[in-house]
């Protein structure tokens, strides 16, 4: 999944994401038997391909539970498959009820977050009324479309709690793709180099209606087990649990390796 | 040389007369004032914004003239002054809604909206080679932040809030009017009927359903909220602004 | 080819950058300083594509000497750091984007306290005690996990980054033979004989 041999079609002049260098880790190898029906101007080589989504590598998870939410992160920040940081947080507070999780290429993970930073910040002082997750969600995916044919290769998860007409709150977790395509769900939300392994544990884990310490067990667990089995993610965990009156927060110790 | 009232300093905009005037603007007002009388109240449970249509023929299809505008389902606006200045307006101020739209999924508030307009009308009196608006506007919106709120806007481009105002010709009077008339737990029902009597008080021939138009703002329970942001199947939020139709319209007259 | 060190201790970091310019496999220059002093506490070791080096870390340079100018106190390093980031982000979806990457280290006199940040030509930012670029990193890397203490005397730390420039030197085929090191602590900077 993460990294992949792959046949690619070079043509003298290389084929190159716009924006972003070409990025091969090894020396192509030609093939014994180049295929007829490729010209002699193109060839084709076996390669390391490795997916820009995945060089830095890191995963986040959201869930919903019974009047709180939870969203935590790894703390791994690699180039490729050596790790250069265990310190780097992907999720960041938006408002008192609502954080942000950023997976992807850590470059547009810290532009994302000033980016976002900077918008809820104006929206605050222009509007002067609070930022609500359906609001931001939306705000969320019209940024990441504005870059449709360029985009930042970040898949955020949002999570928070929405205040609803009659002054309750209720549970609101959202994803969205690279290029803001809102996912929305009742029960969890992943992203990351990881997302197929939580999705698995937290399918196993997550049952409705779970209490805050009780969803703060669910996730960290899901988490946990998921990065655990993922060599890009991983190095401790940062576990957040939005309930209306307060925010919990806890840094994790998993396997250090 | 316009030596009538503002000297050399009515023709260019960023100059202040040393007074420290935009004699300009002071024209924009005036052109306002000729205008035909508008008025908003807001009441406990909703807002009403009305105004005055007089055509200069009998000849003319009244049906066609619109003064009470939809900006986006919360929001309608009434102007006084002129209508070719207030449609450039409607159509900015639409896009506007729209735009935001587009970012936050979600109708803007009452008081963004004004502001943005204010902002357009504000640049005609700082840009070179245009004139100001001459119109002033009310701004009837209901958000969920703020509730119903009822805006002015002047051709300066500054805005305030108001319970109850009159833009136009009978200005003066009206607001007097309605400063005996206004208290604060008055309902919708009641503001309609103020409403009326108040373009009573100025109205030049028959005032009937033909020359008369009305927008009003309804208050949703919190039952019809709770529903939430997109309503049924549509896709689109229920609207709190409405312009009442000529038969509701008739209805309140002949009580 | 190109390696890059640094570390933090109790009040100062160390930059330690390999003095070789070259061309391909020719050695065109074994004195080169990669190291550039942006401001009175602040170090920024350089290394990636020929040309490009040079070119944005001139560019860094200069502006953030502008900013001491015209506010009369220099940047931060946190936001010194930032702002160079800020800089390669942008430049990676440039219709040329610099291939550079840095060690950026600083002392906070406001604070009192060292700051390290691994920076690379993506425009990736990690705040780190101890940091390498190139292949250098390979063998670096384990060696700082094993060997740094965030609050060691200056000799403990020349001491662990000689281990590191040693080991590299021993294992890697294309080691480079001379390193330029700097410290910047509350002093200001000063480069050290190894």
């Amino acid at each position: 999944m993460s990294q992949i041999w792959k046949y690619v079609r070079v043509t003298p002049s290389g084929g190159r994401v716009r924006g972003v260098p070409a990025r091969s880790s090894t020396t192509s190898i030609s093939l014994p038997g180049t295929p007829d029906h490729l010209s002699s101007q193109s060839t084709l080589i076996l390669r390391f391909v490795m997916s820009i989504m995945e060089h830095n590598g890191g995963s986040v998870v959201a869930m919903a539970g019974k009047n709180c939410v939870a969203i935590a992160c790894d703390l791994r920040l690699g180039a490729g498959a050596q790790t250069i940081a265990t310190n780097f947080e992907k999720i960041f507070p938006v408002t008192d009820r609502m954080y942000l999780g950023l997976a992807g290429l850590a470059s547009d993970v810290v532009t994302l977050r000033e980016k976002f930073r900077y918008l809820t910040n104006m929206f605050l002082i222009k509007e002067s009324r609070p930022l609500e997750p359906s609001t931001f969600a939306h705000l969320v995916s019209s940024t990441l479309y504005e870059r449709r044919f360029g985009p930042y290769f970040c898949e955020p998860v949002l999570a928070g709690l929405e205040r609803t007409p009659s002054g309750s709150y209720k549970p609101y977790i959202v994803g969205t793709d690279l290029i803001g395509c809102l996912n929305f769900a009742k029960d969890f939300i992943v992203t990351g180099t990881a997302s197929d392994k939580l999705f698995g544990v937290a399918e196993g884990l997550w049952e409705p209606d779970l209490e805050p310490e009780d969803l703060f067990e669910t996730i960290s667990q899901t988490l946990m087990n998921a990065v655990d089995r993922d060599a890009y993610s991983g190095w401790g965990a940062v576990v957040h649990v939005i309930t209306p009156d307060k925010v919990i927060t806890r840094t994790l110790k998993g396997r250090m390796d | 040389m316009a030596t009538a009232d503002g000297g050399a300093y009515s023709y260019s905009l960023t100059v202040f007369s040393p007074s420290g005037k935009l004699v300009q603007i002071e024209h924009a007002l005036a052109a306002v004032a000729q205008g035909t009388t508008s008025l908003g109240i807001k009441a406990s449970n909703g807002i009403v914004i009305a105004t005055e249509k007089k055509s200069s023929s009998i000849l003319i299809d009244d049906s066609m003239i619109e003064k009470v505008a939809v900006i986006c389902p919360n929001i309608g606006i009434v102007y006084s002054g002129m209508g070719p200045d207030f449609r450039i307006l409607v159509a900015k101020a639409r896009k506007s809604a729209q735009a935001y739209w587009k970012i936050y999924g979600e109708y803007p508030p009452t008081r963004v909206l004004t502001q943005e307009i204010a902002t357009v009308m504000q640049q005609a009196t700082q840009s070179g080679g245009v004139r100001p608006y001459g119109v002033s506007l009310l701004v009837a919106g209901y958000d969920v932040h703020r509730g119903p709120s009822l805006y002015q806007v002047d051709p300066s481009g500054s805005f305030w809030a108001w319970k109850a105002s009159a833009i136009g010709k009978n200005m003066i009077n009206a607001k007097t009017f309605l400063e005996k008339r206004y208290n604060d737990d008055i309902s919708l029902e009641d503001a309609i009927h103020t409403a009326l009597l108040t373009l009573k008080e100025g109205f030049e021939g028959q005032m009937t359903e033909k020359t008369i138009e009305i927008g009003v703002i309804t208050v949703p329970t919190t039952d019809e909220l709770e529903v939430g942001k997109i309503g049924g199947e549509t896709g689109r939020p229920k609207p709190t602004f409405r312009k009442l139709t000529e038969e509701e319209v008739r209805d309140y007259l002949a009580l | 080819m190109e390696c890059s060190f640094a570390l933090t201790g109790k009040d100062y970091v160390l930059v330690a950058a390999d003095t070789t310019s070259a061309r391909s496999i020719i050695k065109m220059k074994i004195d080169e300083d990669k190291i550039k002093t942006l401001s009175p506490h602040l170090l920024m070791a350089y290394s990636g594509e020929p040309g490009d080096t040079v070119q944005f870390a001139e560019y860094i340079e200069r502006n953030i000497r502008l900013y001491h100018i015209r506010n009369l106190y220099p940047l931060r390093p946190q936001s010194a750091a930032a702002w160079i980031r800020r800089s390669l982000a942008e430049s990676l979806r440039s219709r040329h984007p610099y291939s550079v990457n840095l060690l950026v280290g600083g002392f906070d006199t406001a604070d009192q306290s060292p700051h390290l940040y691994w920076i690379d030509y993506l425009g990736t930012m990690a705040t780190v005690p101890y940091a390498a670029h190139g292949y250098g990193s390979y063998f670096a890397s384990s060696l700082l996990d094993r060997y740094h203490n965030p609050d060691g005397t200056l000799e403990e730390g020349l001491a662990t980054l000689r281990r590191a420039i040693d080991e590299t030197s021993k294992r890697l085929i294309v080691a480079p033979g001379k390193y330029m090191v700097k410290v910047v602590d509350k002093d200001g900077i000063r480069e050290i004989e190894l």
